[in-house]
């Protein structure tokens, strides 16, 4: 990647990621059926959206905040793999090649289909070779830079395994939804039950609690149906994908829990797991949701919200929000207080812009090494 | 029928014993009616049932009777009689408190009756009173233990003087148990844990001591090895205990059961001489293999999740749900392991384990 020039670079970077917005993308169409992990129809729509705002302009943008000073890149970069969501498997392998390095993929054992697809399709856009697919042996052996995604077992794994290399990890996160007042339930139950949706919670960006303001009183657990319905609606167009006998059994599992607890409600689909509202009117947070599980949480005030999130601390990733109104300002505050790294409106919590400081950390700069240039002794005095 | 009426059934079937016919129309009746109890009775299951849109008048036949996932055995108390006439509670093994099932019992007759009526028939086998060695500590020892219990119960039952318990607070008498066993001169049955074997087998391979026990002598073995002991398949176990005891594997056999059943599963290796895998249902339990994702039953020989209706389960909830995988045989069911944890979910897996136990 270092024989290109910052404009050719990004010229074909884009012209790969055209491939895939392009209507009717065939490389689309192979992923959708190909992958497996999810529905055709969740595949579709979460990669249309997700790259979305990953113009040519954005990439263009991201190169030159980051890239401003005359830095080391490294030549190779092992890009450790996880999960199953296209869009963070592209950014994935995307960003160190903007950076200008090459890319040693180590594809994760959910989804070997996703950056092969993106392989070649940079290789029709004139990248042919800036992604080799390889086992974790070579990535290591070869790559002076280890970007690692996965739980932090795997992270720790993978760091002890790359000694003096540079080492950029991602671990594990969650994310949820704050919804205010100042929205109609239906509305804020329609983006949340996108959110949900796509990737089917399976990804850090899934809102894993809807913590909702209980004002006036009664409100969250009205929200919570209406996201029943939205979600049964959301099934017949957004269908989620097969899960493993074990993801059925807890599924099934958690909802026995629910159940069981006397003071909160429970909706589910019938006869299948496809989704499930799990609403508790208040009090400590239950364990998260995931795989189209919701948990709808009711909230007094600004307080208690600012203090479930604190409790999700160091491992809150994004907060997707409505409904606040002058309000808003305070979520952005409370977002930051509790370590988040992103707020966006609901709705689009699966769609990060490119240059979103992932885990709080500027995209491609803790890859590089940057050279501080001060004046000369004579011109500094 | 009051739960008086259904015990007195229940207890009548099971001292008919294991042979006695598996008569569908009796086991319908029967889990209906203790269904019904059960329901009525029993708040935290009204519940569960209750988003399962179910109830008595609306569930037909023993099969829509709404199960429980082990799991809420932890998470609620799951009986039909109030705390203060409780007599019994076992709780499974864990490593607190509140990561334990409980089973909540008012009383033991049924336990008892089950309990008896098939170790008697898949360990025993009408022979003469055997001498009982236990792997395993006494219920003294572990009050909550319902293994314990059930070795303690039937050795006082079916053995020739009191039990000998090897393990207690202090560890395993490896010393005292091997000595015991070395001087058997009459048959006996040695009876434990998976990986408690796997221990008395190192401790004699380190000592490079093969024992022979007496003809007539039989194994009982039980549980996972959770990692308490290097792991084994089941034949390799077996296979290893004959070489060890010189016991042979066709009077060594397995035992599945938990903490939240009443009653237990047994290989009919010793009534018919002939080693299985198959475990053997009581006529008073029913044993579904189901699709994890549609709850609907397998096709014979196809893999599922094993869903036990257990109507010795009076006081509590008859219909459990497991993780363990298993299918269905012409002669019982096969157990074919646990399910593996749910597959890593992307990057929220972590934190899932992190908030999992709230």
């Amino acid at each position: 990647m270092r024989e290109f020039a910052a404009a050719e670079k990004i010229d074909r970077l884009d012209r790969a990621l055209s491939l895939w917005r392009a209507p009717k993308s065939p490389w689309l169409a192979r992923l959708a059926e190909r992958h497996g992990g999810f529905s055709p129809e969740v595949v579709s729509l979460g990669v249309t959206r997700g790259l979305e705002g990953w113009t040519r302009d954005s990439l263009e943008r991201l190169h030159e905040r980051e890239l401003d000073r005359p830095c080391w890149v490294p030549a190779e970069t092992a890009v450790w793999l996880a999960g199953s969501v296209p869009t963070a498997t592209f950014a994935a392998l995307l960003l160190p090649l903007l950076a200008g390095s090459a890319v040693l993929a180590k594809p994760s054992s959910a989804d070997p289909v996703t950056p092969e697809l993106f392989t070649d399709s940079l290789a029709e856009a004139g990248l042919a070779g800036a992604v080799r697919i390889c086992g974790e042996d070579e990535a290591l052996r070869e790559a002076d830079c280890v970007v690692a995604y996965g739980n932090d077992a795997t992270i720790e794994a993978v760091r002890r395994r790359a000694p003096a290399r540079v080492f950029v990890g991602y671990g594990h996160k969650l994310s949820l939804a704050a919804i205010g007042p100042e929205v109609s339930v239906e509305q804020a139950a329609r983006d949340l039950a996108l959110d949900l949706a796509l990737w089917d919670g399976r990804g850090c960006l899934s809102p894993a609690y809807a913590l909702v303001l209980d004002e006036p009183a009664g409100r969250a657990e009205s929200l919570a149906g209406a996201l029943a319905q939205s979600l049964e609606h959301t099934q017949e167009v957004l269908p989620r994908g097969a899960l493993a006998p074990a993801e059925e059994l807890e599924i099934r599992e958690r909802r026995s829990f629910a159940a069981l607890r006397p003071d909160g409600l429970l909706f589910m689909s019938g006869n299948s797991t496809a989704w499930t509202v799990a609403y508790d009117p208040s009090g400590p947070l239950p364990s998260p949701g995931a795989l189209r599980f919701a948990r709808v949480v009711g909230v007094r005030n600004l307080a208690e919200l600012a203090e479930r999130c604190r409790e999700l601390q160091p491992t809150l990733s994004s907060i997707g929000h409505c409904g606040w109104g002058e309000r808003e300002a305070e979520i952005a505050t409370i977002a930051a207080s509790s370590g988040a790294s992103r707020v966006c409106a609901l709705g689009r919590m699966q769609l990060p812009p490119i240059d979103w400081n992932h885990d709080g950390m500027s995209p491609l700069r803790p890859m590089l090494r940057f050279t501080d240039i001060e004046g000369s002794e004579s011109k500094a005095r | 029928m009051k739960r008086a009426n259904i015990e007195e059934c229940v207890l009548a079937w099971i001292a008919e014993g294991v042979d006695a016919p598996a008569d569908e129309k009796r086991f319908d009746e029967l889990a209906l009616a203790l269904f019904r109890h059960q329901y009525e009775h029993g708040e935290a299951y009204q519940r569960l049932c209750a988003a399962e849109n179910r109830n008595p008048s609306n569930v037909e036949h023993w099969t829509e009777i709404p199960s429980v996932p082990t799991g809420a055995f932890k998470r609620a108390r799951l009986a039909t009689f109030p705390v203060e006439r409780e007599v019994r509670t076992f709780r499974s093994s864990g490593s607190s408190s509140a990561e334990r099932g409980e089973l909540h019992l008012d009383t033991l007759e049924l336990y008892d009756a089950s309990l008896l009526a098939t170790f008697g028939a898949y360990i025993c086998c009408a022979s003469d009173p055997l001498r009982f060695l236990v792997l395993a500590p006494s219920s003294r020892d572990a009050p909550e233990s319902s293994l314990s219990y059930m070795f303690d119960r039937a050795g006082h039952e079916f053995g020739r003087g009191a039990p000998s318990f090897y393990i207690d607070a202090g560890g395993w008498d490896a010393e005292q148990t091997i000595a015991d066993l070395e001087k058997l001169a009459e048959p006996a049955a040695v009876v434990g844990t998976a990986f408690s074997f796997v221990h008395l087998l190192d401790e004699l391979a380190s000592r490079e001591i093969r024992l022979a026990l007496p003809e007539g002598s039989r194994v009982m073995e039980t549980g996972g090895f959770k990692g308490r002991s290097r792991e084994l398949s089941r034949a390799e176990l077996h296979a290893s205990i004959e070489a060890g005891l010189g016991v042979p594997v066709s009077r060594i056999v397995n035992q599945y059961g938990m903490c939240e059943l009443a009653s237990q599963f047994y290989e009919a290796t010793l009534r018919t001489g002939e080693p299985t895998h198959a475990k053997s249902v009581p006529p008073w339990v029913r044993t579904r293999v189901l699709d994890p994702a549609t709850f609907t039953d397998v096709s014979p020989g196809e893999t599922g999740v094993l869903v036990h209706y257990d109507l010795a389960n009076t006081g509590s909830v008859l219909a459990v749900q497991t993780s363990d995988l298993g299918r269905r045989l012409d002669s019982g069911f096969e157990m074919l392991g646990r399910l593996a944890g749910a597959e890593e979910r992307g990057c929220s897996i972590a934190a899932d384990a992190l908030l999992g136990s709230r």
